[in-house]
């Protein structure tokens, strides 16, 4: 039993399960599908045919797919658009009589013949890209006839020059060199096809034409609604599918040398089944070059073997037809179960021990009924004050779900007005040095809100770690924060895998999925200070400045990071064996701290937890709405000292009157309560407590001396 | 074979048999918060069991019989899980110490030597000829401990049919998931609430069992009749998807058994919500200070009219969030419906004719 306890142990601790789900969200994931098609492929045909990896077969392959890939990324160019373009094959030929023509009868250098050669199929290109784009015409009717007509063009052409042709023999290094030769190992045709492949990708992920093609393929209207230019676009899709065409067409009449009726003949089946099989989605706004290359790998190796296994004369088309079948039909299910596949195995609970909670029958954490007469703030004017702050003059700061920072009048904070707004889900607040009020935003990030009310953005992103599948520089829930005695801001990320909404659902996994991150206003740098903590919450300096608390609400403790002195960087447990979930920290006016519990531990909950399959299942299985929560209906706010001893605390027993706490301010005598999910604020008179103390001034130095 | 590689691929999949569904309450059943709207009824500690005592109404609360006057009509050793009463004024006490008693109208102890123990009695009722009809929830776990007897996915209870005057007990079926009601219809057979199943069957001649109503969406208890010839049927509890997961993960409901108090377990109550160690559901967070009535909850109040055809007519709820939960039993007294609410530990009554169409 306990060998399978620490196996199930060691499990959890290093097979990064999460990284599945996080995986499956990148986009590149739409590749593994062809991809392992093509290695199988690939694989299969390796082993049927003999030589098939020798250098001799290598090269005559090689040489082969340089052309024919770059007939399908041709075809990728316009599918991505949401066209098809079936005219490629009779163009090809054309590109392929007009090479041999300009050499052999014009008498025209290679280089220009070629350059002719890409502007003439380019011409076709945009005869397609006129009538689609700017006619609205049907893109596969329209290339369609375009191949009708090409094709006969090109058959006209050859009754007419074949004899000519076949009777002269061109010959040049550089037209020597495109046909048989090439760079060191590689094919000339396989070089020019990398630069192609290079530029293409960069030119559809990182550059503007690129973004909006698949704009217009994702959704037409949209794009046009947006102001893109779509008719503009599609056109010269068209028209850099048929220069692309062309250059196959050169290189082809390299290799080749001749010309016959049969030249590029259903070579658009082929080029469009390789474009589909690669998963280029034929709805458009789905594609990259990379799945172009891997389909025409796939579809090149298998007409090839199909070829050289010598087969039935029908037996290649056979099996392109069947192939193309089934890469629509695995396009059509992955692009409809995908996003389910996601949600289902995104949320990864792992192994989380919880030790025996501290007793709430007695003791300082014992049940009571303190917060039972709390004066209540802005009940139904507010919406999710995650955290209250007061000023120098007792104003009256909170969040809102809205996204304002709204600030409510002493002395009865029965006026309140929006003091600024910033949009996300402002949680964690600060003031620093100069009376600016620092915030962190769920979703956007670190913000500052300065005296004159102009926000601005202190930081959204942190460096990024190294091993990390999803780009985790964004902050995506940065939740409290404190101010270093040097102005070095330390703020929680709460977790990097949810979002502000679907917070909560962290629970159940429990894994380490938060960070604390240092800001320096001097530098203007953020970087990460510690990683992999369990929902890092609750941010406070300590009074002597030298170290920070801050809390693990899943973890159920209270954590001390030394920041200054002889301790500097060590990290150490101050409170573990809390019987909630503890959020803000802050200080009190007698040196000590107060902490909110967030919400109360359940035997169940702590049961599951230790049964990481238990919960992933019902992650599965049932409705975000049943699975089994933190009970975050009633908390409590707990005083602690230096030492990590709990002095007392705050209950309301049925929490009726303000059911949650997420959040408290000691201020002149009173503790000023938040709540996310409350809507009110709630105060409560404290006993025995300094009536002048306040939280700026026990930051900043300055005795405030009754002055409000 | 076949069978086996199925049920492993469902469990994967989440289909099939591990698919977790709940019925949904529509139709008759569709919620309404008629019972929590009710005026303060009469208090009890744990009132059970609703009969007719010499024309007023009487319940079980704990080891007392107490009629609506007040009075204490009848005291016996232990808590009583069943009571029922015959039309000649003798009266049957089934209690948590396995003591099945009978008692003439002038309350004289005339408990026969029964043949066989009738422990884990859940509900009786008279028959036509004057024998007791009873139904034995669970041969291992007594009725005030049948969470347990859910989580342990027993269908191990029986219906048998005792004879007051010779104490003969004959078996009418046994293997069953929890009986809990029972009444006998005009033709002579038996219409028995099995419980852990969540359906009403009719127990023909025999032995013959025939569904007459399912996918009900809670535990169904105790059956009464209704003044307007259909039936009364109390549900104790809900059924609840993450219950119904919990059923279906052996491994967890094996260490919560095991490790957590029976109270804060994911099963079932008759009341709930009144200590945060109970386990909570995402749903029943509550927002604005709001908890929504329609969240997942492991109590509910709610008893169901049912026609002479056992179809539900109109039902009467106390959502989540309310008090007036684990309705344990109903009786209609010429119009008018009397409930016990253990969830609220409260008598109700009023008249469902005033309350209005809850379609």
């Amino acid at each position: 039993m306990s060998v399978a306890n620490t196996i199930t142990k060691l499990r959890y601790r290093y097979l990064p399960d999460h990284m599945i789900g996080e995986i499956l969200s990148k986009n590149w994931i739409d590749n593994a599908i062809p991809f392992l098609v093509m290695v199988a492929v690939v694989g299969v045909f390796g082993t049927l045919l003999p030589n098939f990896f020798s250098g001799s077969n290598m090269e005559i392959l090689g040489r082969q797919y340089g052309e024919f890939a770059l007939v399908v990324i041709a075809m990728m160019v316009v599918i991505v658009v949401g066209g098809i373009d079936l005219s490629v094959g009779s163009n090809f030929a054309l590109g392929n009589f007009a090479m041999l023509y300009f050499l052999n009868l014009a008498e025209l250098p290679t280089g220009v013949s070629a350059l002719l050669v890409i502007l003439i199929c380019g011409g076709v290109g945009l005869i397609n890209g006129l009538l689609i784009g700017y006619m609205r015409l049907r893109a596969f009717l329209t290339t369609l006839v375009t191949l009708i007509i090409v094709r006969a063009v090109v058959d006209m052409l050859l009754l007419e020059y074949a004899q000519q042709m076949s009777m002269s023999f061109y010959s040049s290094p550089l037209w020597d060199t495109m046909g048989m030769g090439g760079f060191g190992p590689l094919p000339f045709s396989f070089a020019v096809l990398v630069v192609v492949a290079v530029l293409g990708h960069i030119a559809i992920t990182r550059s503007r034409p690129g973004w909006r093609a698949l704009a217009i393929g994702g959704s037409r209207r949209s794009a046009y609604n947006i102001g893109l230019p779509v008719r503009r676009i599609v056109c010269s899709a068209y028209v850099l599918s048929g220069m692309l065409v062309g250059a196959a067409g050169v290189l082809y009449a390299a290799r080749l040398s001749g010309a016959g009726t049969d030249t590029g003949m259903g070579m658009e089946i082929a080029a469009l089944t390789a474009a589909i099989l690669g998963g280029n989605s034929l709805g458009g706004g789905r594609g990259s070059v990379a799945k172009a290359l891997i389909g025409a790998v796939t579809v090149l190796v298998l007409t090839n073997g199909v070829l050289r296994l010598g087969l039935n004369s029908g037996s290649g088309p056979m099996v392109l037809g069947l192939t193309l079948l089934a890469a629509v039909f695995i396009d059509v299910r992955w692009l409809k179960n995908r996003g389910k596949l996601l949600s289902k195995v995104y949320v990864s609970p792992t192994l989380m021990e919880m030790p025996q909670p501290r007793s709430t029958e007695d003791g300082p954490l014992a049940v009571n009924d303190r917060l039972s007469d709390v004066e209540v703030i802005a009940l139904g004017k507010v919406e999710s004050p995650e955290d209250v702050i007061l000023d120098e003059n007792d104003y009256l700061y909170s969040g809102s779900r809205h996204g304002d920072i709204i600030r409510y009048a002493p002395p009865n904070y029965t006026e309140h007005e929006v003091y600024a707004h910033i949009g996300g889900s402002p949680l964690g607040m600060a003031f620093d040095k100069d009376g600016n009020l620092l915030v962190c935003v769920g979703g956007m990030g670190l913000y500052r809100v300065d005296k004159d009310r102009n926000v601005t953005k202190v930081t959204d992103e942190t460096n990024r770690s190294t091993f990390s599948v999803v780009d985790d520089s964004r902050l995506r829930l940065a939740d409290d924060l404190d101010i270093a005695p040097d102005g070095k801001i330390y703020f929680s990320e709460a977790t990097i895998r949810y979002e502000m909404h679907d917070w909560p659902v962290d629970a159940l996994e429990s894994r380490g999925n938060g960070r604390i991150i240092c800001h320096d206003p001097k530098t203007g740098k953020t970087h990460t200070e510690i990683r992999n903590l369990v929902f890092p919450n609750g941010v406070c300096t300590s009074h002597d400045g030298q170290s920070i608390l801050f809390a693990e609400s899943w973890g159920c403790r209270v954590n001390r990071y030394w920041i200054a002195g002889p301790n500097k960087g060590k990290l150490e447990v101050l409170i573990d064996r809390l019987p909630g979930y503890p959020d803000n920290i802050n200080r009190a006016s007698d040196g000590t701290y107060w902490v909110a519990i967030m919400g109360m531990r359940s035997p169940a909950l702590d049961l599951a937890l230790r049964m990481p399959g238990f919960r992933r299942r019902m992650a599965r299985r049932i409705a975000p709405d049943q699975w089994l929560y933190p009970n975050l209906n009633i908390g409590c706010v707990v005083r602690f000292n230096d030492k990590g001893e709990i002095l007392e605390s705050l209950w309301d027993r049925k929490a009726a009157n303000h059911p949650m706490i997420t959040s408290m301010r000691e201020h002149k005598g009173w503790l000023y309560l938040g709540g996310i999910t409350n809507n009110r604020i709630g105060r409560v008179r404290l006993k025995g407590m300094d009536d002048s103390w306040s939280g700026w001034s026990s930051y900043w130095g300055k005795k405030t001396g009754g002055q409000a | 074979m076949i069978g086996a590689i199925t049920s492993m691929l469902d469990n994967f999949l989440g289909r099939g048999s591990a698919a977790v569904t709940v019925p949904p309450m529509d139709g008759a059943l569709k919620p309404n918060n008629s019972l929590e709207g009710l005026p303060p009824g009469i208090a009890a500690k744990a009132p059970g069991n609703l009969v007719q005592i010499d024309g007023a109404p009487a319940w079980s609360d704990g080891a007392d019989v107490v009629s609506s006057s007040g009075t204490v009509v009848l005291t016996v050793g232990a808590p009583i899980t069943a009571l029922a009463v015959r039309n000649d004024g003798v009266i049957a006490v089934a209690a948590l110490n396995g003591v099945l008693s009978i008692f003439d109208k002038d309350r004289n102890d005339i408990t026969p030597a029964w043949t066989r123990r009738p422990d884990h009695v859940t509900a009786m009722s008279f028959g036509s000829k004057g024998e007791i009809l009873f139904c034995v929830g669970s041969e291992t776990n007594d009725p005030e401990n049948w969470p347990k007897d859910l989580m342990e996915k027993n269908a191990s209870g029986w219906v048998g049919a005792a004879s007051v005057e010779t104490g003969d007990i004959f078996v009418l079926a046994t293997d069953m998931a929890y009986p809990s009601g029972i009444v006998q219809l005009p033709d002579d057979t038996v219409l028995v609430s099995e419980a852990w199943v969540s359906h009403l069957i009719v127990l023909g001649p025999g032995a013959k069992r025939t569904i007459v109503l399912d996918e009900i969406p809670g535990y169904p208890g105790h059956l009464s009749k209704s003044s307007g010839g259909g039936y009364w049927l109390s549900v104790f509890a809900p059924r609840n998807p993450l219950i119904e997961f919990v059923l279906r993960e052996p491994g967890y409901r094996s260490a919560m058994m095991r490790e957590v108090p029976q109270e804060f377990w994911v099963a079932p109550a008759y009341a709930s919500g009144e200590s945060f160690l109970e386990p909570l559901q995402g749903g029943a967070l509550k927002q604005m200070g709001i908890l929504k009535p329609w969240a997942p909850s492991r109590s509910y109040g709610l008893v169901v009219q049912l026609d002479g055809d056992f179809i539900p007519m109109r039902s009467f709820h106390s959502r989540t969030g309310g008090r007036r939960h684990g309705v344990t039993s109903a009786l209609d007294i010429g119009g008018t419906l009397w409930l016990t609410s253990r969830g609220a530990s409260e008598v109700l009554t009023f008249l469902p004719d005033e309350k209005g169409e809850s379609r």
